[in-house]
């Protein structure tokens, strides 16, 4: 209720709302009841009476309206004499406690309280004794203060408030100062804050607490709701692993208020260093907009890239216009198998695409003829000497595999299961591609690759002379668009305008459906004076994914239904020195292997923290087959670049088989590199490293707006009452009717309320001018 | 003196004296002159009697033999050097690809046989990464040809070079083949062949001594290989590879006629069926 409205009502009756809420109703006339009615009916039926007794001029009307207003006047009169009174708890003054919690957090420094800062509010109504709110709190009770941002920590005075916390945690802050005041009568906790929470941790648990201990709690909520002017990143969301040279995609949330369609730069910088640049529109105002970020990923080792809005004038909060995200960018050399059943073009172009991708080495097994085959790139002279593998450790060493024009039944039916595990269990890539002999052409219909394939595989096998043909047109669906896998210019838009210009290419599988859950990202429509359709059967019309994939167990399956990529690459429509088609490869087999589990999986909470919180690591160990095992010795080596080095016993969590957890603390700013070993029985050691940034993170200037909802609900739900700076003046006088530590029940006589007297002039009055405006005085 | 000898003989004498008639009519190395003057000017390009059109692209690995402008190196009814043993050659060369390896050529499709024939400078040629010449000593190209051969071979394309000599009676064939080819790749090397490179293991352990068409008849000069790496690296692939004093092609064109002795021909299949799945596969 605004300020005036409050201020008229507590004229009119005596008290303020709060206090008609708070308390409870009686009479406290000191005659019985009966006495009182009977008197009232013997004053009032006489009345009634004469009035209906006299006759004159006076109409039935007349008659009924003057015996109601003389009435009414007596029913006032008689409750009145009845004493009606409020009955409030009130805190005994000075035997109760109040917390006062005072948001210590970095975002009290915003200045968006017409140029003050949030903080400024703190000091003069809590900042010394005869500040105004402290002062009237003190008259009632005894009051603690709390500073707090990720808890709650006790202060004699807001001198020792320094407003540079990095972190705000409200639920930890209130539970704690709960506990700390937990055997003194607590009247409720008094919080001074901007609401900006950023633990991410559900506040419900210490709600439900404060509820079953009765602590209400009083909110003042600092700052402004809206920001006029401001533009801020709010998340990142990248990869965090990346192999060398590959295209790392990253998705971020902008926000803005002021600059609604507004042009402005977007810049990675990757140690200071910009890696990539473009101009995005922003959003409507209070809009949250996505934009995908493609970086090329050239400098291996973790890598802190900062994503960055320049400062734009005006704006009211400028450490929310960059974030920053961790991506490993790996050096390795990631190992794919491809089966090839039939030497053709596809495979000589793809291969040559890789082939000064030092990232990359893509093993070929070439069937030639009839049980003969043509190993290429291998490791060693015995690598697929027996051609395709036969067991399951032998497959699995690869990380990804595509499968070329190579028929079901080249495959034993075990051979095809592994190939299934090899994505669901081993958490593989595998690539079909098109060709005669692939998809349902190829037989595998019913196989356990149909069930893994992104697309429906259904049919019998066709033979060669009696494929479906069509000429495609590749061209970019809207997930496409924005895929890594599918930008092959220099911004996604003019990734999208170069596959509008590639040269058609052909399939010869025709694909009925994609399977529920999948992905299509490149799209083919038949190209202009192109044909298709069944042999002796063309069809006018014709559309089918040339791309498409999805996640099947722990692994990824892609379907690319088409025969010669390579047109991209021959076709005289392109410069020679045009890339594209090795870019378009090269991001493929990079997209296979970027999810791919070793044999031991690092896992941490964040790839960004502040110092001195802890970080849990968690390991997932298996065998060469991908089992897990729950027998290994596993050690977490911890260094960082500020010479930090620790080697943390990992145990197995009996809760999950294979994985192994710790948890360490860093207390200085640096990069944590976190390389766990695990040395399974029999004395195989396998590992994995992942990265943490340690650092003093910004954090408190993102989504710095008051958060005036989480601040009500907190108040609401524990009984207590939500104010803003200008309402908090009647704080001291809400808590003591709170109701809840040492209180004593006020009799408060409401009979003397103004509003009486004026309902009683004005029934007079009413009869009076009724009677003069009838004429019957 | 069995029968195939003297089938050979009758068949080298045949060759030589078309070959010499030939030089004599061009008054010597190359140049103008001779029968494009017969049949027309230099930029017309002859249509083989047997051609009956290009197969319709479907994806397949489809033979491509180049034909280029000009009448050089006339032979009767094989018409010029480009198209010497069409369409026999393929069309045998195609069906043994097919029966003995795992490729699915593109083999005959009604009147069409074995092939498609394609221009340098025609954006057909593009469809076909694997590409076949025959006599280039008679290839005279224009820039535009130059341009189409540069981006092909830059692209990806591999072309071998077939039926060819060099300093034999007169004829500098690979000189002319070199010349062609600093038109096109100035920085290209050429790099005389071991038989120690993959491309002679790709699917048969070749043996280079015993890969002579026995129908070549180009004197004593036995066959050399050349080729052209790619960034003149020998640990990258073979752009191209040509195969000097030797005639492959006619050993194709004849093994199916009893007039080339069986291993002999042989050899000369193994020869084009290691080039194809080389190509195919570096």
């Amino acid at each position: 209720m605004a300020n005036w409205l409050e201020g008229i009502f507590q004229f009119l009756f005596k008290y303020r709302p709060t206090e008609f809420a708070k308390g409870s109703l009686a009479f406290g006339a000191p005659f019985s009841v009966v006495i009182l009615l009977l008197a009232a009916a013997a004053i009032g039926v006489p009345a009634v009476l004469s009035y209906a007794g006299v006759r004159g001029k006076s109409t039935r009307r007349d008659r009924w309206v003057l015996g109601g207003l003389r009435v009414a006047a007596l029913v006032v009169l008689l409750v009145c004499l009845f004493r009606p009174m409020l009955l409030l708890s009130a805190a005994v003054p000075q035997r109760n406690y109040v917390g006062v919690l005072i948001d210590d957090s970095r975002s009290m420094q915003v200045a968006d309280e017409n140029g003050k800062a949030r903080s400024d509010w703190v000091e003069h109504a809590f900042g010394g004794p005869d500040s105004t709110i402290l002062k009237a709190l003190r008259q009632k009770f005894i009051v603690r203060l709390f500073r707090f941002s990720s808890g709650a920590q006790r202060v004699d005075s807001t001198a020792q408030l320094t407003f540079a916390a990095n972190q705000t945690h409200l639920g930890a802050a209130v539970e704690q100062a709960r506990q700390e005041l937990d055997a003194v009568p607590l009247s409720g906790l008094v919080v001074l804050s901007d609401g900006a929470d950023n633990s991410r941790v559900p506040i419900g648990d210490e709600l439900l607490s404060l509820r079953a201990k009765s602590v209400p709690i009083f909110a003042v909520g600092l700052g402004a709701d809206r920001f006029d002017k401001d533009i801020e990143i709010r998340r990142v969301d990248a990869s965090h692993s990346v192999l060398r040279g590959g295209s790392l995609v990253a998705d971020l949330l902008i926000r803005q208020r002021g600059y609604a369609g507004a042009r402005v730069p977007l810049v990675v910088e990757d140690g200071g260093r910009i890696v990539s640049r473009d101009t995005i529109t922003l959003p409507a105002d209070g809009a949250i907009s996505p934009v995908r970020v493609t970086v090329v990923a050239n400098d291996a080792g973790p890598r802190a890239l900062t994503f960055r809005i320049p400062v734009q004038p005006g704006e009211q909060v400028q450490q929310n216009n960059a974030q920053q995200a961790l991506v490993d960018v790996r050096d390795g050399r990631e190992k794919i198998l491809y089966v090839e059943g039939e030497p053709r073009y596809e495979m000589r172009f793809i291969r040559a695409a890789v082939e000064a991708d030092s990232n990359i080495q893509l093993v070929a097994l070439q069937r030639t003829a009839e049980n003969k085959f043509l190993r290429l790139n291998v490791d060693t002279a015995d690598e697929l000497l027996g051609g395709f593998p036969k067991s399951r450790a032998e497959l699995f060493r690869y990380r990804a595999l595509i499968l070329g024009n190579i028929e079901a039944s080249f495959f034993t039916h075990d051979q095809l299961a592994m190939l299934a595990d090899f994505v669901n269990v081993r958490g593989g890539g595998l690539l079909m591609l098109g060709g005669r002999r692939a998809f349902a052409e190829g037989g595998y219909a019913g196989t356990p690759l149909a069930e893994v394939m992104p697309v429906v595989v259904s049919g019998d096998a066709v033979a060669d002379s009696m494929t479906f043909f069509a000429d495609l047109k590749a061209s970019l669906t809207p997930p496409g668009t924005s895929h890594a896998v599918s930008q092959i210019g220099a911004t996604p838009a003019a990734s999208a305008a170069r596959w509008n210009t590639l040269p058609a290419i052909t399939t010869v599988n025709r694909i009925r459906e994609v399977k529920p859950g999948a992905v299509t990202l490149i799209k083919g429509t038949m190209a202009v004076g192109g044909r298709a359709g069944d042999p002796g059967a063309p069809l006018k019309s014709y559309e089918q994914p040339v791309l498409v994939y999805q996640r099947y167990g722990r692994g990824l399956a892609i379907a690319f239904p088409v025969q010669d990529s390579w047109n991209w690459q021959m076709d005289p429509s392109s410069p020679a020195e045009d890339e594209t088609f090795e870019r378009f490869w090269r991001q493929m087999l990079r997209w296979m292997t970027s999810d791919v589990p070793s044999r031991v999986v690092v896992s941490l909470p964040t790839d960004q923290s502040n110092p001195k919180n802890p970080i849990a690591i968690r390991a997932a160990v298996s065998d060469s087959i991908f089992i897990p095992r729950n027998d290994a010795k596993v050690v977490a080596h911890l260094t960082s670049d500020s010479g930090f080095t620790r080697d943390l016993s990992l145990d197995w969590a009996i809760d999950r088989d294979g994985e192994y957890r710790g948890t360490f603390t860093p207390d200085q700013p640096g990069v944590y590199t976190v390389r766990v070993s695990a040395e399974l029985p029999g004395g195989t050691t396998v590992g994995d490293t992942s990265y943490v940034r340690v650092a003093d993170l910004n954090t408190e200037y993102f989504d710095a707006e008051m958060r005036a909802p989480l601040l009500k609900r907190m108040a609401t739900e524990t009984g207590g009452k939500f104010y803003t700076p200008a309402t908090a003046g009647s704080l001291a006088e809400d808590v003591a009717l709170s109701k809840h530590g040492v209180t004593v029940v006020n009799q408060m006589d409401l009979w003397d309320m103004p509003a009486v007297l004026l309902l009683l002039v004005a029934l007079v009055t009413a009869e009076w001018s009724y009677r003069k405006m009838r004429g019957l005085a | 003196m069995n029968m195939s000898r003297v089938v050979c003989a009758a068949a080298a004498l045949c060759a030589v004296a078309v070959s010499a008639a030939d030089a004599q009519r061009r008054g010597g190395r190359g140049g103008g002159g001779g029968f494009n003057q017969f049949f027309g000017g230099p930029d017309e390009t002859y249509r083989p009697p047997a051609f009956h059109g290009n197969p319709v692209y479907d994806g397949r690995f489809t033979f491509a033999r180049i034909k280029y402008r000009g009448f050089l190196h006339w032979a009767g009814a094989e018409g010029p050097g480009w198209s010497h043993d069409y369409p026999d050659a393929e069309e045998n060369f195609t069906k043994i690809l097919r029966d003995i390896s795992a490729v699915r050529p593109f083999v005959e499709a009604g009147p069409i046989l074995g092939s498609a024939l394609v221009a340098l400078d025609d954006p057909l040629l593009f469809k076909y990464p694997v590409s076949y010449m025959s006599e280039p000593g008679g290839w005279m190209p224009n820039d535009k040809e130059i341009a189409g051969f540069r981006a092909y071979m830059l692209k990806g394309g591999f072309m071998i070079f077939d039926d060819f000599r060099e300093g034999w009676r007169g004829n500098y064939d690979f000189t002319n083949l070199r010349q062609q080819m600093a038109r096109a790749m100035p920085a290209a090397k050429w790099v005389q062949l071991t038989g120690k490179e993959p491309i002679f293991d790709s699917f048969f352990k070749i043996d280079l001594k015993a890969a002579v068409s026995p129908t070549s008849a180009y004197g004593n000069n036995l066959p050399t290989y050349w080729g052209i790496y790619q960034d003149n690296d020998p640990k990258k692939r073979l752009m191209l590879i040509a195969n000097v004093d030797n005639d492959i092609g006619e050993s194709w064109q004849w093994s199916g006629a009893g007039f080339v002795p069986i291993a002999a021909a042989n050899e000369t299949y193994k020869l084009g069926v290691n080039y194809i799945i080389y190509a195919l596969t570096h």
